[in-house]
């Protein structure tokens, strides 16, 4: 699904992936975790094509195509999704709007006729239930106005109506009180299945109770440190960041 | 408030507005050719510079007094100004303190402007402009190891003619508009400083103006020249004394910063305003603007609370990629004064950045606009702009105005506007005066608070000194 | 180079009698001796030029209209909103056509021709008419008078609510010689009326040689509520000049809309008069612009009275070789204490060929009162623009998306339906056509 080798990347100039190395097979769930500030999040947008972040070395293939030669727009077309940490307020564009755009724009890279529009708006009023979100919401501006977990769900929403191949959720946990955290970890449940992959950048551990794991990285100043299973991350709730800048 | 602090207040004092009882040289009310090469004789100038003066004269001639700025007053007889007056045996430029009118050293002193070095503020050299010529600058010798030039513009003329030559003019040119025009034709004296390459001056620059010959105009022209890499720190001054007949104040600043260079002007301008039902005050007709090369760094900072009209727009054209242009402003108006004041920002080097802060206060029966210009050309990629214009009004007799011009024509520019208006509230002076504040201490208060993103960008010394000028010129404005 | 006002006055309407005779001879005696250059120097018009007006002979007024079936269909297929949900008032060339509209008005609602009011309703217009102009008397309020051949008084009686809106079509076509078209509306509402009135410029597809000049007054008595839709799509070589006056009397509220795709020349000034305490306007408007267009919108709103509220926000998108001007003024006279008054202007600026001009302005006379004006222009943000990417949508449907958003944001201010949605298909439409051709300010 995804290989990436040796990837090193800039941001404003600063170097901050330093050659990294990661392997994901079709089917698997895996976790990257790590302290603030170690590339977390720097490497699920430099996966989406981040204008600002600059690949500076290294190698990304995504479903055995060179990854850095698409465009944006093309990445997730070809099924790469990144859930925003921060997802972007977009006033006076609709959520039925956005999603309805963004779905035909998928529909016609398959070479698939687009949706016609009672079927969609049927299909989005399902996926708001599904996470809890009053389907109300459809009406609204992208994002606008919305709380934080309000904004989380949402991502999660375009993330089930997309179906993609491979789906990055960058920090969808923070600031969720336990139920939400149910409800998201449903909808990336609901997702799990042999053709797809999912990545969960994380700070916490938490997260990993309600979907598993099949394997955990541990992410330090660029690059990755240790891997190993659910029990890596457990051993991390223990000992704290501070025991891998210890071991290396 | 009660009616006898209110009368208190009203009738404080313009406390600059004593005369100097001394004799001057001053030319006959008028203006030809020949009053020009009188002042030129005067100060012994070259041919080249007689002949711009002439240029500038004679283009002044076909203008017309501009009438698009919000104040009003009656038309200027420009033949019954007289436009050269000197203290007597001044004339020749200013020599050793000791050979100064004690009268005059007197006069700075009482102004709070002591000339002699050992009783100057510390860190500031000053230049002190009396009338049409400049009588005395101090810490030269200081100021001549690290290479700075800092002196009158008529002895740099003679000194640094080249350098002169070579700068004047160059940034408001002789038409630029019809006070600048007058000036370049009239200009008797000002100061003139050059930053030699990579130093940055040891000192803050100070020229203290003083009106004090009555029927006079001032015509003061800057000169400021900031080599590559040099930094520099200016600041004027100025008063006049109480007169009813308005005198006219039209000066040019010109200021030059090269590559990687920072220049930083700040004006504390405290023209007598007029009596409080506006006779008399000062006509301060203004052309200040400074000329940023590559990476060089041009900031305004004024606090204007004299003067019966100002008009002026201290101005940036960001000539050079990554030029700053920054614009700090405090206008306070009261009884019948007029501002119409503001700046100009020309954005033609690409990511150039400008910023304009203007903080207007009305009080009495007086007006207050700003009027301010932010253009960035087709080829001024990454420009930015910031501008914020808050206006104060003190009292329902009064007006404030804002006139933002934004001029855009490039698709990666960000200009950003916005003003907003509010009042010394009834509810903010009750609270302030249950807890035991007089109502003045309590409108100073808020205003001061109003202006402090402006007075942090002063040097330390004359923040203290504009906050005390804004609390006088309020006086009064409380009912 | 054509002396407009020299042949205008050689050229005068044929003479008509009563009132409108009147007229016309009051505002030769203004034109006399007035050049379009002496108002082209004017602060008023210092970033539009007049130049345009000069190039054609425009001096005359149009010759009868051509075949009404034609237009019909013209009109039945592009123009406004659905005829079958209004009260319809057709002009053409400045002229009413009583074949295309409805004559008969709605009860309640009077419809009085200019050339056929007499008694009480020649009464009500000699006594507003022109009232609410500007103070200085542009010299195109007097032109517009001076070419007058006819126009519309339209009354909503006291305590009326319209159940339907008023729809005024103002349409042009292309004639042998270039013309001039005058037209005036004077809506009044009495005291505690409702109505929506939705205008419409447009003309037909050919190469258009009009220059519209054009005067809508409002009348807005003791609680009366009006929205107000103007809305600019003629053909781009057509010139317009047009105002809309409003007065707005006690608790009057003045909801206006005013939408433009660019022209050769298009101005249009707004003067609203808050002139009754508790009146209140709001005003939204947007302008779309591309190729060589040229708008101007110039806006006043004079707080007269205290305890009044104006809000108005103008939103432009401005590329290609274009240029848009806005100019608005918030007046806040003196004693209008307790004033609620704000003002914004965003623009996105998305070629470096086009250019923006903008100016807010403030003058205030009392100090017990809020005011605020902010004005930006800027871009598109490259964040949410990338955000779209990615979730698949392309570079330009992005960009069409945003710039869509960022001026469908004002029609969440829309009460009416039917206009809003009208109007966000006009924008919509606007946005897919222009960010699908190619290269288009990329």
């Amino acid at each position: 699904m995804l290989t990436i080798k040796n990837l090193q990347a800039n941001v404003e100039g600063k170097p901050i992936l330093k050659g990294l190395d990661l392997e994901i097979k079709p089917g698997e769930v895996h976790a990257i975790m790590g302290p603030n500030g170690s590339g977390k999040s720097t490497l699920g947008h430099v996966l989406a094509g981040r204008p600002g972040y600059e690949i500076t070395g290294g190698s990304i293939f995504f479903k055995g195509e060179n990854l850095i030669e698409m465009e944006t727009e093309q990445r997730a077309r070809n099924g790469l999704f990144l859930a925003f940490q921060y997802p972007v307020e977009i006033p006076g564009v609709s959520n039925m709007e956005f999603l309805k755009a963004s779905v035909d724009a998928l529909q016609e890279h398959k070479g698939e006729q687009p949706m016609d529009s009672v079927s969609f708006l049927r299909q989005a009023r399902e996926m708001y239930k599904q996470v809890d979100l009053d389907p109300g919401f459809l009406k609204r501006g992208v994002n606008e106005g919305f709380s934080g977990g309000e904004k989380k769900r949402n991502e999660l929403i375009q993330m089930l109506m997309l179906q993609p191949a491979l789906a990055i959720l960058d920090e969808t946990d923070s600031g969720l009180d336990i139920d939400a955290l149910q409800v998201v970890a449903e909808a990336v449940n609901s997702l799990r299945s042999c053709e797809r992959s999912i990545v969960m950048i994380t700070h916490y551990q938490r997260l990993l109770d309600y979907i598993k794991p099949d394997f955990v990285h541990v992410l330090s100043d660029g690059k990755i440190v240790r891997s190993g299973d659910k029990s890596l991350a457990l051993e991390l709730e223990e000992k704290g960041y501070g025991w891998i800048s210890e071991v290396e | 408030m009660s009616k006898q602090a209110l009368n208190h207040i009203i009738n404080n004092e313009y406390a600059a507005g004593f005369v100097t009882d001394i004799e001057s040289d001053t030319l006959p009310a008028g203006l030809d050719e020949d009053v020009i090469a009188f002042i030129s004789a005067k100060k012994d100038e070259p041919e080249w510079l007689l002949q711009w003066r002439i240029n500038a004269y004679r283009e002044w001639l076909k203008m017309a007094a501009p009438d698009w700025a919000h104040v009003n007053f009656p038309k200027i007889d420009f033949d019954a100004i007289s436009y050269y007056s000197s203290p007597k045996g001044m004339s020749d430029g200013p020599k050793s303190l000791e050979e100064v009118d004690p009268e005059l050293l007197a006069t700075y002193a009482k102004l709070g402007i002591p000339l002699h070095e050992q009783e100057a503020l510390a860190g500031v050299a000053v230049d002190a402009v009396f009338d049409s010529v400049s009588i005395a600058t101090t810490f030269r010798s200081k100021l001549a190891e690290a290479g700075v030039i800092f002196c009158s513009i008529s002895e740099a003329v003679k000194q640094y003619p080249e350098l002169v030559k070579k700068y004047l003019g160059t940034v408001v040119s002789q038409a630029d508009n019809f006070y600048a025009a007058l000036n370049s034709a009239v200009f008797s004296d000002g100061t003139f400083v050059y930053i030699p390459k990579d130093v940055r001056c040891p000192m803050e620059l100070s020229t203290y103006f003083r009106i004090n010959e009555a029927k006079t105009g001032q015509f003061e022209r800057t000169l400021i020249i900031a080599d590559e890499g040099s930094y520099v720190s200016y600041l004027e001054g100025c008063t006049a004394p109480m007169r009813d007949e308005n005198q006219l104040h039209a000066a040019v600043v010109e200021l030059v910063a090269l590559n990687d260079s920072e220049i930083k002007y700040s004006t504390v301008q405290n023209w007598y305003p007029g009596d409080a039902a506006g006779k008399g005050g000062i006509y301060n007709f203004v052309t200040k603007r400074g000329l940023a090369h590559k990476n060089a760094h041009i900031s305004w900072t004024q606090v204007e609370t004299g003067s019966a009209i100002t008009w002026k727009y201290p101005s940036v054209i960001l000539l050079g990629d990554n030029s700053i242009g920054e614009f700090y402003s405090v206008a306070l108006t009261n009884n019948y004064q007029q501002a119409d004041t503001g700046s100009k920002m020309i954005h033609i080097g690409k990511n150039t950045k400008s910023t304009i802060i203007s903080k207007g206060i009305s009080a009495g029966k007086s007006s207050n606009a700003y009027r301010g210009l932010v253009k960035v050309i087709p080829r001024a990629s990454g420009a930015r702009n910031y501008t914020q214009c808050d206006s104060l009004l003190i009292g329902d007799t009064c007006a404030a105005h804002t006139f933002p011009y934004i001029e855009s024509s490039n698709s990666t520019a960000v200009i950003e506007h916005e003003a907003t208006t509010s009042k010394v509230s009834d509810e903010q002076l009750y609270l302030c005066q249950q807890r035991g504040l007089a109502a003045e201490k309590a409108v100073s208060m808020i205003v001061n608070g109003f202006c402090k993103e402006v007075f942090k960008e002063l040097p330390m010394e004359f923040a203290v000194e504009a906050g005390k000028l804004l609390e006088v010129s309020l006086e009064g404005s409380v009912g | 180079m054509f002396d407009y006002i020299g042949h205008t006055l050689q050229n005068p309407l044929p003479v008509t009698s009563g009132w409108l005779e009147s007229l016309h001879q009051k505002a030769r005696l203004g034109a006399l001796g007035r050049k379009v250059s002496d108002e082209s120097a004017t602060e008023s018009w210092k970033y539009s030029s007049l130049c345009a007006l000069e190039e054609n002979n425009y001096a005359t007024t149009a010759k009868p209209d051509p075949e009404p079936d034609l237009l019909d269909k013209t009109l039945s297929q592009t123009i406004g909103i659905d005829k079958s949900n209004a009260h319809n008032l057709v002009f053409v060339n400045g002229l009413f056509s009583a074949e295309l509209s409805d004559v008969e008005p709605p009860p309640g609602v009077e419809f009085v021709r200019f050339s056929h009011a007499e008694g009480q309703h020649l009464t009500s217009i000699n006594a507003s008419l022109g009232t609410m102009a500007d103070k200085h008397q542009s010299i195109f309020r007097v032109l517009n008078e001076l070419h007058l051949k006819d126009g519309m008084y339209i009354r909503v009686n006291k305590n009326v609510e319209l159940d339907k809106p008023i729809q005024i079509v103002w349409l042009t076509t292309r004639q042998a010689q270039s013309y001039t078209v005058s037209s005036r509306v004077l809506i009044e509402l009495e005291p505690g009326s409702k109505a929506q009135i939705f205008e419409t410029f447009t003309s037909d597809d050919a190469q258009q040689n009009s220059f519209t000049n054009n005067v809508t007054e409002l009348l807005l008595r003791e609680g009366a509520y009006l929205q107000h839709f103007r809305v600019h799509q003629e053909q781009e070589d057509a010139l317009h000049i047009g105002a809309v006056h409003a007065d707005l009397y006690e608790n009057a509220t003045l909801k206006s809309f005013h939408l433009a795709l660019g022209g050769a020349l298009k101005r249009v000034d707004v003067a609203v008069n808050l002139l009754g305490e508790g009146a209140d306007s709001e005003q939204f408007g947007a302008y779309l612009l591309c190729n060589d267009q040229h708008m101007d919108y110039h806006t006043s709103t004079e707080h007269f009275v205290p305890n009044c509220t104006s809000n108005e926000v103008f939103r432009g998108v401005v590329g290609g070789r274009s240029k848009a001007v806005f100019n608005g003024r918030i007046h806040i006279h003196p004693g209008a204490q307790k004033t609620l008054a704000r003002l914004s202007n965003k623009n996105l600026l998305t070629s470096d060929t086009a250019e923006v001009d903008t100016k807010p302005e403030l003058e205030i006379y009392a100090d017990d009162v809020q005011c605020a004006h902010g004005a930006t222009v800027a871009q598109l943000d490259e964040l949410a623009i990338h955000y779209l990417q990615t979730r698949g949508i392309s570079r330009a449907k992005a960009k069409a998306l945003l710039s869509y958003g960022f001026v469908a944001m004002l029609l969440e201010q829309v009460p009416e339906p039917v206009f809003a949605e009208h109007i966000t298909a006009i924008i919509n439409h606007y946005f897919q056509r222009h960010y699908s051709e190619e290269g288009c300010d990329e």
